[in-house]
């Protein structure tokens, strides 16, 4: 066996195998909800315990280097009273957590209401692995009611939709990935058109009519006929409509309502929202 | 065995670092690309059928966590293996110095790469702006390196692996 040609190049045969293995999976012929995906629901899965740890051993770890930092300008302090502080402080930023997630969840269960349909709230714990795509990691899975394609919504606005699902976690694909697009429409004018992310950050609404007059401000809202997210959800304001060029449509910037990097609780709808009405043009 | 277990271990820690420590460092690009780094230890210091299958699963382990498509990361971590392998067996020296030249180019193929595999050409006429970037990251990636590389020797140590070239 050793000598021969395969024996000499299998490092490079094995390699280029998986490397075709690897454009087959690419190549959706085994997409996410297929069996290919189902090891990595696992890993998924099982990094989450190490993800909620890390989370909110952050939210500790602010308040803690917050509280010490406090501490350094008090020298004159005698040690107990000092320790005192400590301690009062470190349940100061422990309540101050609290309410600020009360009022995260508050916010989103009046959202909730305002849907009236059937949502999950749910803990942010990660986030994408290589930086080169916007995706998040849930702390709620399955187990939560949580499945693929559900709509994913802040009290500010929409998030974006899940990708994945493993028991306890679930990944969800921000609305400013390159990857995403919902339909939406402008509240004012009611151009609708397709909102999608860009590979270098940022929105944009694209397929817009050269003839719609929208104007910088104007909010983005869905439009609820992709069948994901519900009617009249806020996706942001137009930053910039360009004009210039040749083409059929305008080329519209958007300044996402959700400030992606601050998410925390999030909401899941997990109630398929009703067929929109056709009010709007495009 | 023993390498396939470090190995997945090793993916595990620099996963839940990749993924958590964004969501306090908001600065993306002055976090390491620990994936880039251990598939490059891979293809300088063990050269096999098996190093190959883990650098295609570490690649796959990142999938879970990275982008929508499945396939991405599996591909350019084991294109990545490929070539550290390719070049490191023409080399007479693998230390520290070349992993991290190794690294640096690693971080910005796998960059391009999957800028290219997601949205083909206008994933490459967007990648010019961002390009800056990507050399940062690829630049702590490759100061992070000798760090992470004898960390995992320390490591090869303790589980009675090889720390230099190891052929099957």
């Amino acid at each position: 066996m050793k000598g021969t040609f395969l024996w000499r190049n299998r490092v490079v045969l094995t390699a280029g195998a998986l490397l075709v293995i690897s454009l087959h999976l690419l190549s959706g012929g085994l997409s996410r909800g297929g069996y290919a995906a189902a090891p990595a629901l696992a890993i998924l899965e099982a990094l989450r315990p190490v993800q909620a740890a890390t989370a909110r051993l952050g939210d500790g770890a602010s308040s803690i280097v917050h509280n010490y930092l406090d501490l350094v300008q008090v020298h004159q302090e005698n040690t107990a009273l000092r320790a005192e502080i400590a301690a009062l402080k470190g349940q100061q930023a422990r309540i101050a957590e609290l309410q600020t997630e009360n009022q995260h969840l508050a916010e989103l269960l009046e959202l909730k209401d305002v849907l009236g349909l059937g949502a999950v709230a749910a803990t942010v714990i990660g986030s994408d692995a290589t930086g080169l795509s916007h995706t998040l990691v849930l702390g709620q899975g399955s187990s939560s009611g949580l499945k693929p394609g559900m709509a994913v919504l802040s009290s500010r606005g929409v998030v974006g939709r899940i990708i994945g699902v493993s028991i306890h976690a679930a990944r969800v694909l921000l609305i400013d990935d390159h990857n995403s697009a919902l339909d939406g429409f402008d509240q004012r004018s009611r151009a609708r058109g397709i909102v999608a992310g860009m590979v270098d950050d940022g929105i944009i609404m694209k397929y817009v009519d050269r003839s719609e007059d929208l104007k910088p401000g104007d909010p983005i809202v869905t439009s609820g006929l992709d069948g994901i997210f519900p009617r009249g959800l806020l996706v942001g304001a137009v930053a910039r409509v360009h004009r210039e060029g040749p083409g059929l449509f305008l080329s519209v910037q958007v300044t996402p309502a959700v400030d992606f990097h601050a998410l925390e609780q999030v909401l899941v709808v997990t109630q398929q929202a009703p067929a929109a009405p056709p009010d709007i043009r495009g | 065995m023993r390498l396939v277990i470090l190995f997945a271990a090793l993916t595990y820690l620099s996963l839940a670092i990749e993924t958590s420590v964004p969501y306090w460092i908001q600065t993306r690009i002055l976090i390491p690309n620990l994936i880039v780094i251990l598939a490059v230890d891979l293809g300088l210091r063990h050269h096999g059928v098996v190093p190959a299958f883990l650098a295609f699963a570490i690649g796959y382990a990142t999938d879970a966590f990275s982008g929508s498509t499945l396939g991405i990361n599996a591909f350019l971590i084991t294109a990545i293996y490929l070539l550290t392998y390719e070049i490191s067996s023409r080399l007479l020296v693998t230390n520290a110095a070349v992993g991290a030249t190794f690294v640096f180019l690693g971080v910005i193929v796998t960059a391009l790469g999957a800028l290219i595999l997601a949205d083909g050409a206008a994933g490459l006429a967007a990648a010019g702006p961002m390009l800056p970037g990507i050399a940062l990251q690829a630049a702590v990636s490759a100061l992070v390196a000798p760090l992470m590389f004898a960390f995992a020797a320390m490591l090869k140590r303790v589980v009675g692996l090889p720390v230099a070239l190891a052929r099957e």
